[in-house]
């Protein structure tokens, strides 16, 4: 059986899934395929051992469909992990759309991971995009329509930007292997651009803050795990090593935290807690040396829960209360309290307390950055470690659930609900307690120590004295208070000024071209009336015309057509 | 239809034992239950030995003056930010989710005494 299963690639067990779903009636049986196909999944990828096992030819390339070594096999199994827990929290959904789409979505997301050459990444690249959409569509109104029609130019814009990348590359190079590269060819930016557009680079960012608050509540749960992750996958693939990366993972850690802080929406605060979070991965990426790459491999498993968690627990909310604005939310832990707690351990473990995922992770990340000597980038993360305690840590459980009562008294959560977050939070602080289990199946041997006594006390001085500033400022009133409103970001450039430029072009060019055509037709028509008042029917000189001059013009033009063929 | 009375005891157990916060003095006592943490974790700061990357570590309580520090300059490079940036929630309208609200067929809307 085992032996039968492993012949299978793991994104065709998904896809398989999804065609079955169609035949299921809802219920049951559609939630056990949902459940089930991901633990059968992981089952596969956790007893195949290493190895590439899957080749066939297209089209003359050798294609390899599962590429699995200690970089793939951690991401692929965090990203079965997320599809179980995220179908989990949607068991009470009867909506076909969003049970295929997220089979798929997942699927697409393994394949990538799995593709030892960049024609498959290619297609699962773009599947992901595809499949993922489904999620932003299915909230059915016309606001998620726009959005979701934006999310999808991007994401296959950075789909087409890969495969041109890919074709220069194999012009090159004469290889499609999916391996280290350097930068320095068009080929290899394109591809490195590509994979930025999906890892959500500063300015290619901003379809992430759209989007993922526009899905639906289990949507969002199930989008918050794979393109990033997938995409910071590809970049510890391709470009681990990469100077430039520190950099501009640094400026992603840090320019988010500014925004997530004035965020009303509390889907797109965890957006943007997302882009700061993937700044941290991407430094470790940019380092390059095997502590940072381990430490962007586990940051990137044990984010994919606690941000899960966070975003379980405030759809939860939205579930019960139809909206996820933090100023109309408040005091929701007398009736929501078991949520409440969820997003409080979701919270400890973005905000990296001792015994929670996040310090077991992040600290790998720090220490490689240390180990490097780059003293302004381990400072700047050192602030984004504090400004993610300031949203995710704090905004998001204290807003919600504490701070001012709202008067709501949703009913807590549903059971199914609940299960995914409380298994959620178990992990959590599971993998913060026991780091080993976690450590043991990253891409190379840790020898490292997160429980030290320097580093726990470091890290609480740093997380309790952010908390002290918070409190004085917070009893103080001045800490920006939750209002309603949007807050611009760099996407005004296409979603408005690109568009309010076009139509200003447009209506310009419009006129001139009415006023150019009206000129012409007047100069047109002028002309006529003259040479029909001159030479027309009515005209003096139709008295004096020979009779033959028809003749005579059809013989002309008999003895041009015959020179043209003579000569032609 | 029963009218419900927003009192404590009609709240879940673990509910009511959190309410505690809300009750009079109890966010002061926080407050100083936080100051005294931090006070703890500052004192912890002679009881073992650095080995640090770099030498602006070795400062006693530099984890604690950069967070308090950083923490309160993000809040306030926020508060100036948002002078900015804020436009009205209706802003995108139309083409954004910013202003509609949640489908109510895909929400199961319950009170806590429903």
């Amino acid at each position: 059986m085992l032996d039968l299963l492993h012949q299978i690639p793991t994104a065709f067990l998904f896809f398989s899934s999804a065609f079955i779903l169609l035949f299921l009636p809802q219920g049951l049986a559609r939630n056990f395929v949902l459940l089930g196909t991901p633990i059968i999944a992981a089952i596969q990828i956790w007893t195949l051992g290493m190895g590439d096992f899957s080749q066939f030819s297209f089209f003359g390339f050798e294609l390899e469909l599962m590429r699995l070594d200690s970089l793939s096999r951690i991401f692929v199994l965090i990203f079965c992990l997320a599809a179980f827990l995220g179908n989990l929290f949607a068991w009470h959904l009867r909506d076909t759309i969003q049970q295929v789409s997220a089979l798929a979505y997942a699927g697409s997301a393994i394949g990538a991971a799995l593709s030892g050459d960049m024609i498959a990444l290619f297609f699962y690249w773009e599947g992901t995009a595809i499949a993922s959409v489904f999620l932003i569509w299915a909230r059915r109104t016309e606001g998620s329509y726009w959005t979701g029609m934006r999310y999808l130019i991007i994401q296959i814009m950075s789909g087409v930007i890969l495969i041109t990348g890919v074709a220069l590359y194999y012009y090159d190079t004469g290889s499609i292997t999916f391996e280290l590269m350097e930068l320095g060819s068009i080929a290899t930016w394109l591809i490195f651009i590509s994979f930025g557009m999906k890892c959500a680079f500063p300015l290619l960012h901003n379809w992430l803050q759209d989007s993922y608050p526009a899905a639906t509540i289990t949507g969002t749960v199930i989008l918050s795990a794979f393109t990033t992750k997938l995409a910071v996958y590809a970049l510890a693939r391709g470009f681990a090593g990469t100077e430039i990366l520190i950099y501009i993972g640094t400026v992603m850690a840090l320019f988010p935290i500014f925004f997530a802080e004035i965020e009303n929406d509390l889907r797109r605060v965890l957006a943007y807690s997302l882009n700061n979070q993937l700044g941290f991965m991407v430094v470790g990426v940019g380092i390059g040396t095997e502590l940072a790459l381990n430490g962007t491999a586990s940051h990137a498993f044990a984010h994919i829960l606690y941000k899960a968690l966070l975003f379980m627990s405030v759809g939860a909310v939205m579930y019960r209360t139809g909206t996820s604005k933090a100023s109309e939310l408040g005091g929701l832990y007398r009736t929501m309290p078991k949520t409440a707690i969820f997003c409080l351990i979701g919270a400890a473990s973005i905000s990296a307390f001792p015994l929670f995922s996040g310090f077991i992770t992040k600290s790998l990340t720090l220490s490689a950055v240390a180990h490097e000597h780059y003293t302004y980038i381990w400072l700047a993360l050192v602030f984004a470690s504090a400004g993610v305690l300031s949203h995710s840590g704090i905004k998001i459980p204290f807003f919600t659930f504490f701070a001012h009562d709202s008067g709501r008294r949703p009913k807590e959560a549903p059971l199914h609900m609940l299960l995914a977050m409380g298994i959620t939070a178990f992990l959590c602080i599971f993998i913060g307690i026991f780091p080993n289990y976690l450590y043991s199946i990253l891409p190379y041997d840790v020898d490292y120590k997160p429980y030290t006594m320097e580093h726990i006390a470091g890290q609480l001085q740093l997380l309790l004295f952010a908390l002290l500033a918070f409190a004085i400022i917070y009893r103080r009133g001045l800490h920006p208070p939750e209002i309603r409103a949007v807050n611009l970001d760099t996407d005004i450039i296409y979603r408005k000024l690109i568009p309010s430029i076009v139509l200003y072009v447009s209506f310009v060019l419009t006129a001139c071209f009415k006023l150019i055509n009206i000129f012409l037709v007047s100069i047109f028509e002028s002309l006529l009336s003259r040479f029909h008042h001159s030479h027309g029917p009515d005209s003096p000189r139709a008295a004096s015309w020979p009779a033959g001059a028809m003749v005579i013009s059809i013989a002309s033009l008999l003895g041009l057509a015959l020179f043209v063929i003579f000569f032609s | 239809m029963k009218k419900f009375k927003d009192e404590t005891k009609n709240y879940p157990l673990l509910g009511r034992w959190i309410s505690w916060v809300d009750k009079p003095g109890s966010s002061q006592k926080i407050f100083y239950i936080l100051i005294l943490l931090c006070i703890a974790c500052f004192g912890l700061e002679w009881t073992y030995e650095k080995h640090a990357y770099f030498a602006i570590e070795n400062y006693k309580g530099f984890y604690a003056l950069y967070g308090f520090i950083v923490f309160s300059g993000l809040i306030f490079v926020a508060t100036l930010l948002r002078k900015i940036v804020k436009v009205r929630e209706g802003f995108y309208e139309e083409k954004s989710i910013d202003t509609e609200k949640y489908p109510e067929d895909q929400i199961q809307r319950i009170d806590h005494n429903a």
